[in-house]
């Protein structure tokens, strides 16, 4: 019910991008609009006071390991308080929030070398956290990267970085060190990339590559152990690291603050100095922080209106958020802001009746999307999806204001437009509007047997049946219905078990999702199956239509390929061209991210760039909690 | 199952349990397997001797003794008018308009939460906006149906294989009284949970496209997991049974296996299979609320009231209703078949305490 787990969809996806990144655009708009929702009780904001989160499960699922975990709360919790990147975001909501800065870097540098070399230098001062003691040097970065290409330690989103020159032969045993990454002095560090990588900068941005004191790594080389130990180069670190025992690998005790399953505190971290990092970025406001696991769901939100929380990790359900919103007094303490995700329904581009883009559009004209919204809780759960990457990923273009090929009253499905494209369908024989093939009976139709995925088998369905598709519903819990839209041989014709978030703000982490060479028959996440060839079909035993299957690959990779606005505008031509006339795809809502706020809390903000609560920028005030 | 229990002529001066060889010891009980005397019964044992006193037969002992049990014929009637509710699912949908499956908008706010009872849907409505009361009275049809379906196909596998193992013994007795204890020792819940999810993983089903999610595989989980304890009881009294008199004579005048286990054996059995078969039909019903309840029951499009418990958990606070009707269908269904199966074993076995 987390609605941002960037683990859960990147996953199955990920293994596929490498190839399809090219130059990135990282101008971007530059308002310095951040602290949009400070103050938000009215209350000054001031230091102090231990900020309490509840939540039913961290969900972990690297064990907290920055190098592996791929989660996008934990994302939030090391980039706002933990270890520091050398670039990051400001932590605040919109535009300004997914815009690149340098964070221990003391510039984000342009590449030399035809785009292939990136020289960073580090900000001096930067400090480990106890036990380490020690000032951040580029070395602590390599470590992180060397972590990355050792196996047993699963950086879950590694193949990011496998394009950096000699990355293959360190994973491979060959050579002991990364050839493609230097370090002239302690404080610069050299990458070079085996071709051009415009978006590098937002690689680095992520938790995985942020420094790792190798003293202490070096003990832990199973996945998930480090999470247990992590070391602090941010502001916060994790209660009891100055107990820890780092003389040698033997000695070093899990951290008391971290209990996997109870709870997670951290409390200032005493060699960081503010003056190495900026407001923008990280205000530090509260003495520590509290991640307290509470089963019962209920219990979290009835606390944070008694002051007992000041946030929850969890979803506000919509029976609190109606309340909340319906009540001016607690109006202000319901916050509700785009993730950057898109919840969508594939259909199987190689399977009848949806092997017919006529069939394909009649879906997207007919879908009840309000109805699918409203199974989420309504408008404060998100906007109504009408292309496939949210729009926070094309910044600054208007491109997308208004757009909606398939647009209704509100929203709800126009019948006659999805009747007039049916007709237009082989699999409407008799012309009325309605499919009446044997095709269109007993359509498999996949789906999660979880809240509120469930609420949406109805919406479906019944929509569906309006064009004269009647679907069979299989509802499965989240993992294997994941298992099962991955494996191509199980044919799946319909399904609407997915979400997909953005990995950074780059277009191309949603388009991989349309590149036919990804296609695997087990682990897809390519569902709608767009660009299967003829020899696909038959490696996976699946038919293949008449027509053949329409394909983007081509158009990927120029868009990848481009830089500055021209990559802006390609990508922005794609999704149009998908929503048009490949048509893959009923994108039905771009998912937001709602909290409730204690009483307490005095400063808050949104991190766009993690999708959860920008943890840097919050306050509370002592006074007011319970 | 008056064909079974051969009642003795009341005029037999002979009446008595044992006057016959052949003959099934009528008003036994086999809920308990020690032997019965003739004379214990004092109720149309010996009416011939008792002047003044009707001659009953079994039969009518039965629905004499049944009658008195007000609550038992209280959940007779209540029973009966679910069964009628079932089948008039469609009028009620009918009349009201909604159909089961149908959605309205104006029953659901901006939250997606849905509206109270009024006057046109007397229930309210769930998260989806569909009435409550019609999807309500078609899922009695669920209910009922799988209720009596498992339980029939349960109770048919059980007897038949608690004779075969009780009569015959030895090598087949131990394959079938082992398979039993390994059914009755799989987690339950976690089977069905593995079994259901394997079956709706891909398009054809499972085993070869045999079974298919929905209704079939629910009853076929139910009744597999059902079976063993019909079997275990059946086993234990035919073990008593086959060392009887009326065994050995039958076998003595040239019975085959077959004969004495269904026809002299079996309706000795009845009585305990119809108790049994009726505390197991309410024990069903719920089961198949559970697997519901979980999201591995029926279908989404067919009505079931463990699922509609389940919609309704995450925002009962603030939808009673949802929680609240189907609730008390399931609770006085399962009330009603239990009391009922209560009623026939205290009349099938008048020497039971009440």
């Amino acid at each position: 019910m987390r609605p941002r787990k960037m683990g859960t969809w990147a996953l199955f996806g990920a293994l596929v991008l490498a190839g399809s990144l090219g130059l990135a655009a990282c101008g971007g708009d530059d308002s310095g609009d951040s602290d949009t929702n400070g103050g938000d009780n009215g209350a000054a904001a001031a230091k102090g006071g231990i900020y309490r989160v509840g939540t039913t499960d961290f969900g972990f699922n690297g064990g907290f390991d920055p190098s592996g975990e791929y989660l996008g709360w934990a994302w939030d919790l090391y980039s706002n308080l933990l270890t520091r990147q050398l670039t990051g975001y400001r932590h605040t909501e919109g535009a300004a929030g997914v815009e690149l800065v340098p964070d221990v870097a003391e510039s984000i540098p342009e590449p030399t070398d035809n785009g292939t070399t990136w020289t960073f230098t580090l900000k001096k001062g930067v400090m480990f956290g106890p036990p380490v003691n020690r000032e951040v040097t580029s070395k602590d970065y390599v470590t992180a990267f060397e972590r990355i290409g050792t196996e047993s330690v699963v950086a879950q989103y590694g193949f990011y970085y496998s394009d950096i020159v000699g990355m293959k032969e360190f994973k491979e045993g060959t050579s002991k060190t990364i050839s493609g990454i230097t370090t002239p002095d302690d404080h610069t560090i050299v990458f070079k990339t085996t071709k051009p990588i415009g978006d590098f900068g937002y690689r680095l941005a992520m938790p995985a590559t942020g420094p790792m004191p190798a003293e202490v790594t070096d003990c832990f080389t199973k996945a998930g152990e480090y999470g247990r130990y992590v070391i602090s180069s941010g502001p916060y670190m994790i209660k009891g690291s100055d107990k820890l025992d780092a003389t040698s690998c033997k000695t070093m005790k899990p951290i008391s603050g971290f209990n996997p399953t109870k709870q997670l505190s951290m409390v200032r971290n005493p060699n960081y100095d503010a003056a190495t990092d900026s407001t923008e970025q990280r205000e530090a406001l509260p003495d520590g922080f509290e991640f307290i696991i509470n089963t019962n769901q209920k219990d979290i939100f009835d606390k944070i209106e008694a002051g007992e929380y000041e946030d929850s990790v969890d979803a506000v359900p919509p029976d609190v958020a109606r309340r909340y919103s319906t009540d001016d007094a607690l109006k202000d303490r319901l916050k509700s802001f785009t993730d950057d995700s898109t919840n969508y329904i594939y259909m199987n581009l190689g399977e009848a009746p949806f092997d017919d883009v006529n069939v394909r559009k009649a879906v997207n004209f007919v879908m009840d999307k309000d109805a699918l919204r409203r199974a989420w809780g309504g408008p404060l759960y998100g906007e109504i999806g009408t292309h496939i990457a949210p729009p926070t990923l094309y910044p600054g273009s208007t491109e997308f204001d208004g757009y909606d090929p398939y647009a209704s009253e509100n929203n709800a499905g126009d019948l006659a437009k999805a009747q007039e494209a049916m007709k237009a369908s082989a699999y409407d024989t008799d012309k009325d509007g309605s499919c009446d093939a044997g095709s269109c009976s007993g359509v498999l139709f996949l789906n999660r047997s979880i809240d509120p995925f469930v609420k949406m088998s109805p919406v479906i369905r019944e929509s569906l049946a309006k064009i004269g598709i009647k679907v069979q519903v299989r509802e499965l819990p989240t993992g294997p219905a994941y298992e099962t839209s991955g494996n191509v041989s199980n044919r799946i014709q319909i399904g609407a078990n997915a979400r997909w978030g953005k990995d950074y703000p780059d277009a191309s982490t949603f388009m991989v999702l349309f590149d036919g060479r990804n296609i695997l028959a087990t682990g897809n996440s390519n569902y709608a199956l767009t660009g299967m060839t003829a020899a696909q079909a038959k490696e996976f035993k699946v038919p293949y239509p008449k027509g053949g299957v329409p394909t983007v690959d081509a158009d990927i990779d120029t868009c990848a390929a481009a830089i500055g606005d021209e990559r802006a505008a390609c990508w922005v031509a794609l999704d149009k061209k998908l929503m048009e006339e490949v048509v893959p795809w009923v994108p039905y809502m771009f998912g937001k991210n709602t909290d409730l706020l204690g009483p307490a809390v005095t400063k808050w903000d949104f991190d766009q760039f993690s999708g959860e609560a920008a943890y840097a920028h919050v306050a509370v005030d002592p006074s007011k909690q319970k | 199952m008056t064909g079974h229990i051969r009642p003795f002529p009341p005029d037999d001066p002979r009446g008595g349990p044992h006057a016959h060889p052949c003959t099934h010891e009528p008003g036994r009980t086999a809920l308990t397997t020690a032997p019965v005397t003739g004379g214990e019964e004092p109720i149309g044992i010996e009416p011939a001797t008792v002047p003044g006193v009707q001659a009953r037969t079994p039969w009518q002992l039965f629905l004499m003794r049944f009658r008195r049990d007000r609550l038992a014929m209280a959940s007779l009637v209540f029973i009966g008018l679910l069964v009628v509710l079932a089948f008039a699912a469609p009028l009620i949908a009918g009349i009201s308009g909604h159909d089961p499956n149908q959605l309205f908008r104006q029953m659901t706010d901006d939250f997606g939460l849905p509206k109270g009872p009024n006057g046109s849907f007397w229930f309210g409505a769930d998260a989806s906006g569909r009435d409550v009361l019609v999807r309500i009275a078609y899922g009695t049809r669920v209910s009922l149906i799988v209720g009596v379906v498992a339980t029939s196909v349960a109770v048919v596998i059980g007897v038949t294989l608690g004779l075969i193992a009780g009569y015959r013994g030895g090598i087949l007795d131990t394959l079938i009284s082992r398979t039993a204890d390994i059914v009755l020792s799989l987690p339950l819940l976690l089977f069905a949970i593995g079994i259901v999810t394997a079956c709706g993983s891909s398009r054809e089903g499972c085993f070869g496209g045999a079974v298919k999610p929905g209704l079939m595989l629910v009853i076929i989980v139910i009744a597999l997991f059902s079976w063993p304890y019909v079997a275990k009881i059946v086993r234990g009294a035919v073990l008593s049974l086959r060392e009887r008199e009326f065994v050995e004579a039958s076998r003595s005048v040239g019975a085959g296996d077959l004969t004495i286990m269904f026809r002299e054996i079996l309706p000795n059995l009845i009585s305990v299979i119809i108790v049994y078969a009726s505390l197991l039909v309410p024990q069903n019903i719920l089961f198949e609320a559970y697997l519901s309840f979980l999201g591995l029951g029926v279908p989404d499009s067919t009505p079931s009231w463990g699922r509609m418990i389940s919609d309704a958990s995450g925002i009962f606070d603030v939808a009673w209703w949802l929680m609240l009707f189907p609730g008390i269908f399931l609770l006085l269904t399962v009330l009603a078949f239990n009391l009922l199966g209560d009623g026939l074993r205290d009349a099938l076995d008048p020497k039971a305490d009440r």
